[in-house]
């Protein structure tokens, strides 16, 4: 058994500095059809709108400090702010960063030389400012208040000309997410070297499918649902108006049937990252590899039949009961996943890196929000809770606790291969302690204020709550603050961090068998995968590992197989 | 594997053409890319569809006033258009792979002519449905209303589509003029999925508002 723990990026720096060259900073600013470009361009913008949305979150926060309405002029600019901090992190937040990992990883975790259309991948990015821009001009005509699901008749009769341009911004990004995910599903199926079969995907590429597959079905349902809302607004028509012959309920069944699989597409490729990182940091094969695969398989297909639990005090009531049984259901494959990250961390050789850190708590975070869940599923308690702060909880512990969480878990864990340096673990974990216990003592409070009763979607509330209320506001600021942690820590180490070599995990996927930042063709020759992408702790995986150290040593290939 | 080396991580440089795709693979991603592609249109109509099947179980009065009033004359025609110019595609494609550039483009021009057909056909239908005072748009006085929202919607929807596809017919023939598709047709291939699909939710419709 060869010895596995290395110093972290500690190979050879001396040669790595004038062998790899990192793309200009200009090459970002400007059209590129390299998907390595486009993926810092998706995460870079991704997180820029995480900080505006953030900082509309914070506006709520303040707002609800006191239960008077003291900042918001009135109650529907509170709703405009929601409306936009909802909007803003689902849209053009969590969904493009996912866009941006998988650009980066999944061609170089293939072995593949490019994504298989990057014309239309630089062509759907480019969609996203556009877009972002129309969806903020709603600022200054009157803004869209009808929280980021525009139910009618809110979003139809009480809402201003903000909502239509709310409705085409949001169309243009279900354009880029189509085409994106089209471009994914034939990348994955199609542009793998032949080594490569799918039983040795890494995990992050079966969950891009997943997704992929997932955003091309689902999708479209949005694109249709905002046509009608559109020519509802704009064109006289009355789909979901009841009085014109149309139907409310219309819209609900569209756009949930949209935007339950949608909440897939947010946490499926974390997910994914969270199988990588617990994989590599722990130094253990992952458990169940083909289950794991398979439930994000599972997930993707039985994400389709869930969509009326949204609608449990709207829906006809004979049908409440098998929605509540299928959303039961889905908590099976996620627990398959849940179950295999416990068997691949138990008994690991676990190096507490802030990757590893961030991804151990997704999974004491996501629990959280899938225990929720399962409670919200529960139709007696649905309708006890509904539109409650519990709610608020529920979808927050998902997605901050789970895809944000998972995001920052790959970002440590792939910075090294985008940059070519290591991020600072000393600020890593003060940031993850910062985001921790801001999240914790932010969103887990919300579950009691919740069952007290105290409704979402409002500035003023019963003075009752207002304890809770300030606790709420006073992690939440917490929470915001380690945002700028993590930015101080992107910038300095974009410059100053370490230099990480071509594999300073020691990680047996291929993206880590090429320098970094990789190449314009990502491998200067065709890379063999390893045999298992996650078979840790073998003799034959540590002379795999040696081999690429001595290959990429200094970041230039060995002359002669030294 | 234990004895690998820096040479077997890499297989030697077998492929010297990489940073390219075969030509084969190119195709397969071309193809591939279109069939889902069309999936999500699928659902785009779908979604119109179904909405109008649900109108025409409850309002069947309604659907039965306007089926007298429309008549299926005008527009079986413009099918028979549409589903001409369908077979014309695939004569076009035809036409390339045996290597006959001037016969492609007649048989494409023609299909492109089919769309055009067509797209008069429904401007006059149009016409005259405006004159039967069918709008878009909801007005308390009109019993129409109701349909017409629901008929418009897919009819015009499916209509964009031709246009694009007509579009899309000359930008083949020009690039076929240039010589682009004598060697590979796939470009011919994609433009004929997304024509015949174009005709298949056509027939869907036809037969769902005019027919049923």
């Amino acid at each position: 058994m060869a010895t596995i723990a290395v110093p972290l990026g500690a190979q050879a720096e001396q040669h790595e500095a004038e062998a790899v060259r990192r793309p200009a900073l200009s090459e970002y600013l400007r059209w590129s059809v390299d998907h390595k470009i486009i993926g810092v361009q998706y995460g870079v913008a991704a997180f820029l709108f995480f900080i505006v949305g953030g900082a509309m979150a914070m506006g709520i926060r303040l707002e609800l400090w006191t239960p008077d309405l003291d900042l918001m002029v009135s109650g529907s600019a509170y709703n405009s702010l929601f409306t936009m901090h909802g909007t803003i992190m689902i849209f053009l937040f969590i969904i493009p960063m996912w866009a941006a990992f998988g650009n980066f990883v999944v061609p170089l975790q293939l072995g593949a030389k490019d994504m298989a259309f990057p014309w239309l991948n630089a062509f759907a990015f480019w969609l996203i400012p556009p877009a972002a821009i129309v969806i903020l001009l709603g600022y200054f005509v009157t803004p869209a208040e009808a929280g980021w699901t525009s139910y009618p008749p809110l979003s139809t009769l009480f809402s201003g000309d903000g909502q239509t341009l709310w409705a085409l911004g949001a169309h243009l990004l279900g354009i880029s997410s189509i085409m994106g995910s089209i471009n994914f599903i034939v990348t994955i199926l199609n542009m793998r070297p032949p080594q490569m079969t799918i039983w040795r995907m890494p995990l992050l590429c079966w969950a891009v499918l997943a997704t992929s597959i997932i955003a091309v079905m689902a999708t479209p349902f949005l694109a249709g649902a905002l046509t009608l809302l559109l020519l509802d607004r704009v064109a006289g028509t009355t789909f979901f108006d009841a009085s014109g012959g149309g139907d409310v309920l219309l819209w609900q069944n569209i756009f949930w049937f949209y935007s339950h699989p949608a909440v897939y597409i947010m946490v499926l490729p974390g997910m994914g990252v969270l199988s990588e990182v617990l994989s590599i940091h722990c130094r253990k094969p992952v458990f169940g590899y083909r289950m794991v695969g398979l439930s994000s398989m599972g997930i993707a297909f039985v994400g389709f039949t869930v969509w009326a639990h949204h609608m449990f005090t709207s829906l006809q009531p004979e049908l409440r009961i098998p929605f509540m049984i299928t959303t039961m259901i889905i908590a099976v494959p996620t627990g398959i996943k849940m179950f295999s990250w416990l068997g691949t961390i138990w008994g690991g050789k676990m190096r507490f890196t802030s990757a590893l850190l961030f991804a151990l708590g997704f999974m004491s975070m996501f629990v959280i929000g899938g225990i929720t869940g399962v409670m919200l599923a529960a139709l007696p308690f649905d309708i006890h809770v509904h539109d409650t702060y519990f709610v608020v909880s529920h979808f927050h512990f998902v997605l901050f606790g789970g895809s944000v969480f998972a995001i920052y878990a790959a970002l440590y864990h792939w910075f090294p291969k985008v940059t070519g340096r290591m991020m600072n673990e000393r600020w890593g974990r003060i940031h993850f302690a910062f985001t921790y216990f801001g999240f914790l003592f932010t969103f887990f409070p919300m579950h009691i204020v919740g069952m007290l009763g105290m409704p979402r979607r409002v500035a003023v509330y019963d003075p009752n709550f207002t304890d809770w209320n300030q606790l709420i506001s006073f992690s939440a600021f917490v929470l915001g603050f380690s945002t700028f942690i993590v930015v101080y820590n992107v910038i300095h180490s974009y410059f100053r961090g370490p230099i990480a070599g071509a594999n300073p995990w020691r990680a047996l996927t291929l993206e880590w068998a090429t320098t970094s930042p990789p190449p314009v063709t990502n491998f200067t020759d065709d890379p063999i995968p390893f045999e298992d992408p996650y078979g840790y702790g073998t003799e034959a995986s540590a002379a795999y590992l040696d081999a690429v150290d001595a290959a990429f040593n200094g970041g230039r290939p060995a002359a002669d197989g030294s | 594997m234990a004895e690998l080396t820096a040479d077997t991580l890499h297989a030697a440089a077998a492929h010297d053409d990489h940073g390219h795709i075969s030509e084969e693979e190119h195709n397969n991603n071309m193809k591939l890319g279109v069939w889902l592609y069309l999936a999500s249109e699928i659902v785009i109509f779908s979604i119109m569809i179904v909405g109008y099947i649900i109108f025409r179980i409850n309002e069947k009065d309604i659907v039965a006033q306007a089926h007298d009033e429309l008549g299926v004359g005008l527009v079986t025609a413009n099918t028979f258009v549409l589903l001409a110019s369908s077979f014309f595609m695939v004569m076009g494609l035809r036409a390339m792979q045996q290597g006959n550039r001037q016969g492609m483009l007649r048989w494409i021009g023609l299909t492109a002519l089919g769309g055009i057909v067509f797209l008069g056909g429904q401007y006059i239908e149009y016409s005259e449905l405006a004159h039967l005072g069918i709008a878009l748009g909801f007005d308390d006085a009109s019993a129409w209303s109701t349909f017409g929202m629901r008929f418009y919607a897919p009819t015009f929807f499916h209509g964009a589509h031709v246009f694009v596809g007509v579009l899309w017919a000359l930008e083949v023939m020009r690039r076929g003029a240039k010589g682009r598709y004598d060697h590979n047709p796939i470009g011919i291939e994609m433009f004929g999925l997304y024509w015949h699909f174009v005709d298949v939710v056509w027939i869907m419709l036809f037969t769902l508002i005019y027919l049923v």
